[in-house]
């Protein structure tokens, strides 16, 4: 995500890639029904996005039993896309609901919590947020009539409370008061500081808080019945990652997590659902490749001006909003790893 | 210490009037005008002699991190004898001076190429006004304008434990040149230091926590001053310092920076060898 209005002039328009299943839900469909409909919609893709266009309720698919995610476009915040520029999933037990990310805006957000109320009406008790970024927490205001448990790492609410006011005034600024209107940051109610599981009836998530990576504040979410593991924006697809951690931290813990064995994963930007590894593998090289030569650059004595020209460059076809996002991913890279 | 008051009552004042907390306020306020006043207040009425080719700086007209900019003065092979002194300064700027720079003897005499890299941050669309004093004591100016925004406004660091471990350890690496006989070599200062602004809330306290950063950064060489500086806020986090200075058979630096607490840091460079 990127909040910077620096930014805003070099926005480019939607490339989102088409879901394989993008299903817009009427009420209450059984699964077998939207998939048909996904069958349908992806024949017809155009149709597919048309009632989110009209702002009635937000497209989202079931990935798994109960599993319903929400795939946000490749871009940055805009008064366009209302902040809708990551993905956002929700889970259902026997007894309640949990949100894992609630997009970028109150509205997006309500949009998303009017998707859920069209699938289930179980009570929304959990809203679980991976990280502190504004494309992940400022739908949360659109939740707080359902009075839930606001859940993140331990280290979340130290992260918002520190960037509150610039991650608020940036994102209305790139968003307009019309988009961000109602938005506002709500802080973690419980936070996680090794591990916590979540009961929703039947089905529990388990929270697990990670060393720093993409930020000081990562978490996983698994669900235990379908082995459906949320890891945020620790995993990027087709959106260029973004670093806001550690360089070092996330690399090793991309080594961590190929060994994992997951039904599927949800990447914060990219498609509904990937599968381990090879979901990962494409970020882990544009990481290692950035590593790679920034540590050579610096090691043959040059300064963070020469790196930012050439290193990770020949990464850029491998990814959407490279321009917006690389040079920044370097300089941090470089601020970091000159250190070693 | 002057330059340094005057930068922390214009942070006061500007911070009471919190707009540059409000982060929107780049276009109508870059096209304010700010280098006259700026100008009157560091220079007095002395003459500057304006883009006559003897400060060159190089800038990126859109900062991509606007917490880390980094901006090189250059002083070209045909300038001749020493430099008294150079400033850099970010004119939106809370505190608008980053850095005065006072050479010592063993900043070199030319010979080729001088140059002084830093990083700073930039809280907004600002020109930045890089001058150098030359020996006869005439002042010289260019400047560039830089897009950025929220450099200041984002003070939080990355990784907010990893920032303050280690505070001040100050790592110092002398390039060796490709040409021995080379009259002027390269190092680099890298000071670990959060340089926070005064503007970061703790989040236990919920009061601000108070500015630290470095204000003075002290390099010698034996007994000789390379150079000594003043340094602001405005200075990005571990400030970073990357600079020519005179290639002698001893090129030994010491380097001393002194915090807003009073908490002095020393470090000694190393000699490295660069492989290509």
């Amino acid at each position: 995500m990127c909040t910077l209005d620096q930014l805003k002039d070099r926005h480019s328009p939607c490339e989102c890639e088409t879901s394989e299943i993008t299903a817009v839900l009427g009420r209450r469909p059984s699964r077998r029904a939207i998939l048909t409909s996904a069958l349908a919609f992806s024949a017809a893709p155009l149709i597919a996005r048309m009632p989110a266009m009209a702002g009635s309720t937000l497209a989202v698919s079931d990935i798994a039993p109960g599993v319903f995610v929400h795939q946000g476009r490749y871009e940055l915040q805009s008064p366009e896309n209302r902040g809708d520029m990551a993905n956002a999933s929700f889970v259902i037990g026997n007894d309640s609901v949990a949100v894992i990310d609630t997009l970028g805006s109150a509205k997006v957000g309500r949009e998303l919590r009017a998707a859920i109320k069209a699938v289930t009406d179980k009570p929304i008790r959990y809203i679980i947020n991976t990280h502190m970024h504004p494309d992940h927490v400022f739908g949360n205001a659109a939740f707080k009539e359902d009075n839930p448990e606001f859940v993140g790492h331990h280290k979340l609410r130290r992260g918002l409370e520190a960037r509150a006011q610039s991650y608020m005034a940036s994102s209305k600024d790139m968003l307009g008061e019309d988009a961000f209107d109602g938005s506002e940051i709500i802080l973690p109610t419980k936070g996680v500081d090794d591990t916590l599981t979540i009961d929703l009836g039947g089905r529990s998530l388990v929270c697990e808080a990670q060393k720093t990576a993409h930020t000081d504040n990562d978490l996983i979410v698994t669900d235990s019945t379908t082995g459906t593991a949320f890891f945020g924006d620790l995993l990027f697809s087709g959106h260029i990652p973004t670093l806001d951690g550690s360089l070092r931290g996330w690399l090793s813990l991309i080594e961590q997590l190929e060994g994992r064995t997951v039904a599927r994963v949800v990447p914060g930007h990219g498609p509904h659902a990937m599968h381990m590894p090879e979901g990962i593998l494409p970020e882990k090289q544009y990481w290692s490749v950035v590593a790679a030569d920034v540590r050579r650059l610096i090691k043959e004595g040059n300064s963070l001006t020469e790196a930012t020209k050439v290193a990770g460059q020949s990464e850029r076809s491998n990814w959407k909003l490279f321009e917006q996002y690389h040079v920044r991913n370097v300089i941090a890279a470089f601020a970091e790893l000159e250190w070693e | 210490m002057e330059t340094y008051r005057k930068a922390i009552g214009r942070a006061a004042a500007i911070v009471m009037a919190a707009t540059w907390m409000v982060g929107a306020v780049y276009p109508a306020k870059a096209e304010e005008d700010m280098w006259p006043s700026l100008r009157s207040e560091v220079f007095g009425d002395r003459p500057i002699k304006e883009s006559d080719g003897v400060v060159i700086l190089d800038a990126p007209s859109r900062a991509e991190d606007a917490a880390v900019v980094p901006l090189t003065v250059r002083v070209p092979p045909a300038v001749k004898g020493p430099l008294k002194s150079m400033w850099l300064i970010i004119d939106q700027n809370p505190a608008p001076v980053a850095l005065t720079v006072t050479f010592g003897p063993a900043a070199g005499n030319g010979g080729g190429e001088r140059r002084f890299t830093t990083r700073v941050r930039i809280d907004t669309y600002s020109y930045v006004h890089a001058v150098v004093e030359t020996d006869d004591g005439t002042l010289h100016m260019t400047k560039a304008f830089v897009k950025a925004s929220g450099g200041c406004a984002a003070p939080a660091p990355k990784d907010a434990d990893q920032a303050s471990a280690d505070l001040g350890k100050t790592v110092v690496k002398s390039f060796d040149p490709a040409l021995q006989t080379a009259a002027l070599r390269e190092a680099q200062i890298m000071i670990k230091h959060p340089n926070t602004n005064g503007l970061q809330m703790d989040p236990d306290t919920r009061a601000y926590v108070p500015a630290r950063f470095i204000r003075e950064v002290a390099v010698r060489r034996g007994s000789e001053l390379v150079f000594k500086a003043e340094t602001s806020f405005s200075i990005s986090a571990n400030p970073n310092f990357r600079f020519t200075y005179e290639n002698a058979s001893e090129n030994t630096l010491e380097v001393t920076s002194i915090d807003t607490d009073e908490t002095k840091f020393v470090g000694h460079s190393t000699q490295v060898s660069i492989t290509q």
